[in-house]
């Protein structure tokens, strides 16, 4: 084994197989990204609270630039933001090193997926500067827009290739190829590469519920790239799977879409959850309150994922009695989701408390996500969601559970490994005006929308004033302290920038386990080397032992026996 | 070699590093197949006639006899795959490989008749544009074309990397490549009955 050889430039840094160089990469792109994002949703925020006016730094918004922006902020910050911050960056970075292992089985395959996944980002990113501009019927794509150049003239096979529309299709399929090399290489590196001593129930569980979410999107993903490329056909050979006056079914685009679409959510969550699951029982020096009910219960969840995806058509023309099937099912799959979050309570109950930045990261998580999470009991009832259909209540939903999934999962991981993974002790003042900046804000960009959608406003509309009946106060006002407080929210990750750079310029060196953790991360050295361990590590327990009853300190690394 | 070494560090391997990764590739085509497939069911079962009226109908005896061609290659892969399990001699030395070279042959032929099919089919009228028949036909049997073509580089692959001996473990590419292709002939007699016979 190489052991921390020197290298090139471009070997360490941009053509790495290491897997934490990977991770890394991943999650650099990943934000640069939700830089993109959280600019055009700064945009078209700021267009619907004063709409009309110049954009600070933008200038006048046009209707068809606020649906383009609208669908791609929605594109990008589950598949360009969530997808590589949390399953690719957390993945790499954490699998090898928690199994105990140098690399990923396929350390070129892995390369290769990152670098296959950027170039999916620059074609996204492209479809903004072709002629007709990027695609805007929406993040889900839905025929008819999507289809047969309805948003994008399309005459001939090369400029219809080079449409928005068929770009859009482009990214997300490269994006999927890399994220599914990804995945093999997860799945296969916990199963062939583990430590000695490494047995299913001693793995930690944020690499079980990684594996977890990697089985459930390829599982998933088939059946949407299997539409992607019909739909891809429509727009560029002139196919018309999707067009219902030549015999196509525009409504089979929607089942191949949220069958894909709505397991991703939980592709999503899982590792967020995965990542509680290790801060919690730390920063509670107690063991994790039922491990193997918690992985039953994600197994569970895994199935029942993929039978819940109709919930979201029930407005687009469904057999009633199919909708009271997946209405059960949804209302069913939160379930084990709160068994999980249970535990997780469980878990903190007697415990010894630290609130230190990733714990309140990780408790702010479970806090916005129950909202989040009751709001969808509502919209899975089919009977309230054919009202709320579409609506700010539903923006409201999803975002109280994909912003504190995402971010508040990604930041939680951030200020918990980056110590390890960049060896430098991040300051602590920073991170907590970071969290609260981030919890105020975040809550009351979101928490208004909640009213503005059960008095009726509709998701897609670029500007109110046209629409006086939904529009009355306080719903205007709640639309600018929204504007505001959104804002507000993306200038105080400005904390969180400084206090990155300011750590990796002038950052003290950090200690080799500073929260004294038990699992074999922390085992290596700060940062790890290449290739993880001068020795490979034996595993003798189970990743969860704190407050051991006379062990020499509070807690037993997995790799030291009795 | 490669499983002793990690036998020492490692907990046991379940099977070769290649052969895990593959059936979960696998797991993922089956679903992008089983898409395809559900999206044309759905379809024709809802279409007034199917085959549409004024279309060309598909080859069925020269597709039968392309069926038999593909699924031969199927099992001289499999056989050349447990010859070579069976195999006693060192790590590096891989036996039959006339039944390798057969397996790429009948592969090749299989894709040759299948474009001379396509070429007819196209010259009587049947477009992707021509009717959902056509555009059904065209995807659904294309995509597995593709797979069958990316197998015969595969194999291709495999042949120069066992005759130059530069793979490190041989045994391990001959199962992957072999789980694959044998998924890809298993896959044809549905494609064939689902879009030729029903």
């Amino acid at each position: 084994m190489e052991h921390g050889h020197k290298q090139s430039f471009a070997s360490k840094y941009l053509f790495s197989t290491d897997h934490k160089v990977i991770g890394i990469q991943y999650i650099t792109v990943g934000l640069l990204m939700a830089v993109i994002g959280g600019f055009l949703a700064y945009v078209f925020r700021y267009n619907l609270a004063f709409p009309g006016k110049d954009i600070p730094l933008f200038g006048q918004l046009l209707p068809q630039q606020y649906n383009t922006f609208i669908t791609n902020h929605g594109m990008i910050m589950v598949f360009w933001v969530g997808m590589p911050i949390l399953l690719s960056g957390l993945g790499n970075l954490l699998i090898p090193t928690m199994v105990g292992t140098d690399d990923m089985a396929f350390p070129f395959l892995n390369m290769l997926s990152f670098w296959i996944f950027t170039l999916s980002a620059i074609v996204l990113i492209a479809a903004f500067f072709v002629p007709g501009g990027a695609f805007g019927g929406g993040w889900t794509m839905y025929p008819p827009l999507s289809a047969g150049g309805y948003m994008n003239t399309s005459p001939d096979l090369l400029t219809a290739l080079f449409s928005g529309t068929s770009l859009m299709i482009l990214a997300v399929a490269l994006e999927f190829v890399a994220m599914l090399m990804g995945g093999i290489n997860f799945l296969v590196t916990t199963i062939n590469k583990r430590a000695k001593g490494m047995t299913p129930w001693r793995i930690p569980l944020i690499v079980w519920f990684l594996d977890i979410a990697s089985v459930i999107f390829m599982f998933s993903c088939g059946p949407l790239v299997a539409g992607a490329f019909m739909l891809l056909l429509d727009n560029i050979v002139g196919t018309g799977f999707f067009d219902a006056s030549r015999g196509g079914d525009p409504i089979l685009w929607q089942h191949l879409f949220w069958f894909f679409g709505h397991p991703e959510v939980y592709v999503l969550l899982l590792p967020a959850l995965g990542v509680l699951g290790e801060i919690i029982p730390v920063f509670s020096r107690k063991p994790l309150f039922a491990y193997k009910t918690i992985i039953y219960l994600a197994l569970a969840s895994a199935v029942l994922s993929v039978v819940v995806w109709a919930h979201h058509q029930f407005v687009s023309g469904i057999d009633p009695r199919m909708a009271t099937f997946f209405s059960v099912g949804t209302i069913i799959i939160s379930i084990p989701f709160a068994g999980i979050f249970l535990a997780f309570m469980a878990t903190l109950w007697g415990g010894s408390i630290k609130f230190t930045v990733p714990m309140m990261f990780a408790l702010g998580f479970v806090a916005l996500f129950l909202v989040g999470g009751l709001t969808g009991l509502f919209l899975g009832s089919n009977a309230f969601d054919i009202y709320a259909h579409d609506s700010y209540f539903v923006v409201a939903h999803f975002h109280y559970t994909l912003f504190p999934d995402i971010f508040f999962g990604f930041f939680a991981a951030f200020y918990f490994w980056f110590p390890k993974y960049l060896g430098k002790e991040l300051n602590v003042t920073l991170g907590k005006i970071h969290f609260w900046l981030t919890t105020i804000f975040f809550n009351s960009t979101f928490f208004l929308l909640f009213f503005n959608g059960l008095h009726g406003q509709h998701r897609r509309i670029n500007d109110y004033s046209f629409f006086g009946n939904v529009a009355m106060e306080p719903y205007s006002t709640f639309e600018k302290v929204a504007t505001i407080s959104a804002i507000c929210l993306i200038l105080s990750q400005l904390v969180f920038v400084l206090n990155l750079f300011k750590t990796l310029s002038s950052g003290k060196k950090a200690a080799k386990n500073p929260w004294n953790a038990a699992t074999l991360e922390w085992v290596t050295d700060t940062p790890p080397i290449h290739g993880n361990f001068e020795t490979f590590p034996e595993v003798y327990r189970g990743p969860y032992e704190y407050s051991v009853p006379d062990a020499k300190d509070d807690f037993i690394p997995q790799n030291v026996a009795n | 070699m490669e499983l002793e070494f990690s036998a020492r560090v490692h907990e046991k391997k379940v099977a070769s590093d290649g052969v895990v990764g593959m059936i979960f590739l696998l797991a993922t085509e089956m679903m992008f197949f089983a898409g395809l497939i559900s999206a044309y069911i759905v379809n024709k079962a809802g279409a007034m006639a199917w085959p549409p009226p004024g279309q060309p109908r598909l080859p069925i005896a020269v597709t039968g006899v392309n069926t038999v061609v593909l699924l031969a290659s199927g099992v001289t892969m499999w056989m050349f795959a447990a010859k070579n399990k069976r195999n006693t001699l060192s790590d590096n030395k891989v036996i039959g490989k006339n039944l390798m070279m057969l397996t790429v042959l009948l592969g090749a032929t299989f894709l040759a008749i299948q474009g001379s099919e396509w070429a007819k089919m196209l010259h009587f009228g049947l477009t992707t544009k021509s009717s959902m028949y056509g555009a059904f036909f065209y995807t659904i049997i294309g995509a597995h074309g593709i797979h069958v073509l990316a197998g015969v580089f595969t194999l291709f692959y495999m042949m120069r990397k066992i005759t130059t001996g530069t793979h490190p473990s041989p045994k391990s590419l001959i199962d992957s490549t072999a789980i694959y292709w044998i998924f890809v002939v298993a896959i044809w007699p549905c494609l064939y009955y689902l879009v030729y016979l029903s």
